[in-house]
């Protein structure tokens, strides 16, 4: 897996001390603390988080905001960012396709890529491009999935997007048909 | 390749425009907003070669040039505003570019000092073409407004400061949004002061363009030693570094001979250099492992150089 050139590399969280404001923003319901090397409790980090159902909204510490879903997140931090001045550090946190989904939310605002910073954590569960019908499939956690859309047999591959966001999804029985590997949980 | 002076025209008592056209061929090598020729100059018993930012992207029958007289001038300014003449035949080399406009860029924050608005005014026009989104401010002594002014588009966008409190740097700066790009040319303290200011607000090096030919001054003469050459040369006040080498029969890597490129750094074996680049980077420079030869002389009496 080292070998394959699409995959990103992560590091864990730090804060740039070149920032003037930094914003965390996270798929997950709080932080992952083992992810992180950075003293939080700077006074200009603000962090984002998703906390579904509206739950824990009300008890979100004070530089914390919750939010109802990532597409909820996602649509006000490019709101956000358009308006923010410069000096801002954008911080990701969570899934591969969160990360991305930020980290392309964060370009078209004009970011560059010493403005972002991708910290992995969390469940490994894959985004799958389907690369028969283009379908986004998300939550992959088996070596084989199935389009939503299409319903091919897709192999998950290694092969990672940046700009999907996603990994690239092949029909796996295009040679034989129905002759479908043994389906293993393998990014849980 | 060969240049004709084609025309000379004063826009002050200090600052000529001067038009090149080619000699032999048709048309020069086209240069894009923001480029620089090199400019071979007669001297008494030398050749001087400065880096000059084309002023007019369009068309390539002909090259413009502004050419500010520099008072603390080596020879190559001062020649070309007392003993230029139209129909004089120079070598020039180039165009080549150092200051591109970023196209990853959403907003274009352009600020220049004095004659540091020459890279700028080959932008305009392709700014202006593209419809991007910019803003200039150009930063000028009282008495040369009337000198900039003609220079400059009238454009809500653009505007022109004649003193030094008119422009207020650190709310311009932290106006600026994420999407913004910042390019910086002009005098040697204009581009250490704007530059401080954006990196205190968090600006990011990527987003930030600079440009500053010039630092080739001259200073105190010293001794630099040369490890594989196995030669000791003695660089004079009013020759630079890079020239000492080359009139003793070297060729050195060199490309802008103005502290921009870097493509003239050369490990430092011993002595203390004197920097005075716009390329090293701040460790770099206190490292003092490495030199810009075109423009940068040392501090102690001798340099000891790998080369």
């Amino acid at each position: 897996m080292g070998l394959n050139k699409s995959r990103p590399i992560y590091e864990k969280l730090r804060i740039d001390p070149q920032g003037r404001a930094h914003l965390i923003v996270t798929d997950l319901e709080a932080l992952p603390q083992d992810t992180i090397e950075a003293n939080l409790a700077l006074s200009n980090i603000e962090i984002w988080v998703v906390a579904r159902i509206a739950r824990g909204i009300a008890a979100s510490p004070s530089g914390s905001r919750a939010f109802r879903s990532v597409a909820d997140l996602l649509s006000h931090l490019s709101f956000h960012l358009a308006r923010e001045p410069v000096g801002l550090r954008l911080y990701a946190a969570g899934t591969e396709a969160f990360l991305w989904d930020v980290a392309n939310t964060a370009r078209a605002a004009g970011l560059g890529k010493d403005e972002i910073f991708l910290t992995q954590a969390g469940s490994l569960r894959r985004r799958v491009y389907c690369t028969h019908c283009k379908s986004m499939n998300e939550d992959a956690v088996a070596n084989i999935a199935t389009c939503r859309a299409c319903g091919a047999r897709l192999f998950v591959r290694d092969h990672f997007s940046r700009r999907l966001a996603a990994f690239m999804g092949v029909m796996v029985d295009a040679e034989v048909p129905n002759e479908i590997p043994e389906i293993e949980v393998i990014y849980p | 390749m060969k240049a004709r002076i084609q025309n000379i025209r004063s826009l002050s008592a200090t600052i000529k425009h001067i038009t090149l056209a080619p000699d032999a061929e048709d048309s020069f090598p086209a240069g894009a907003a923001g480029a620089f020729i090199l400019l071979e100059i007669p001297g008494p018993g030398r050749v001087w070669k400065n880096a000059y930012s084309l002023v007019s992207g369009a068309g390539r029958r002909q090259y413009e040039i502004i050419v500010r007289r520099v008072a603390q001038s080596r020879g190559g300014s001062a020649w070309l505003h007392d003993h230029a003449e139209p129909g004089q035949l120079l070598e020039i080399s180039g165009p080549a570019n150092l200051f591109p406009i970023a196209r990853a860029a959403q907003k274009h924050l352009l600020l220049s000092a004095g004659i540091g608005i020459t890279p700028f005014l080959s932008y305009l026009p392709v700014l202006q073409r593209q419809n991007a989104a910019f803003e200039l401010h150009h930063c000028c002594k009282l008495d040369e407004q009337e000198v900039f002014r003609p220079l400059l588009p009238k454009a809500p966008n653009i505007t022109l400061h004649g003193s030094r409190n008119s422009l207020d740097l650190m709310t311009l700066l932290s106006a600026q949004k994420l999407n913004t790009h910042l390019y910086v040319c002009g005098p040697e303290a204009f581009m250490d002061v704007t530059i401080a200011a954006a990196k205190r607000i968090g600006w990011p090096d990527a987003k930030i363009h600079e440009e500053s030919f010039g630092g080739a001054t001259g200073g105190a003469s010293f001794i630099v030693k040369l490890a594989r050459s196995a030669m000791e040369l003695h660089v004079a006040e009013d020759q630079t570094l890079l020239e000492a080498l080359e009139d003793a029969g070297l060729a050195p890597p060199r490309m802008c001979r103005g502290g921009a490129c870097g493509v003239c750094e050369l490990p430092v074996l011993g002595g203390l250099p004197d920097h005075h680049d716009h390329y090293l980077s701040a460790a770099a420079r206190a490292a003092g492992k490495s030199i810009m030869t075109c423009v940068s002389r040392a501090k102690t009496p001798e340099l000891v150089l790998d080369f």
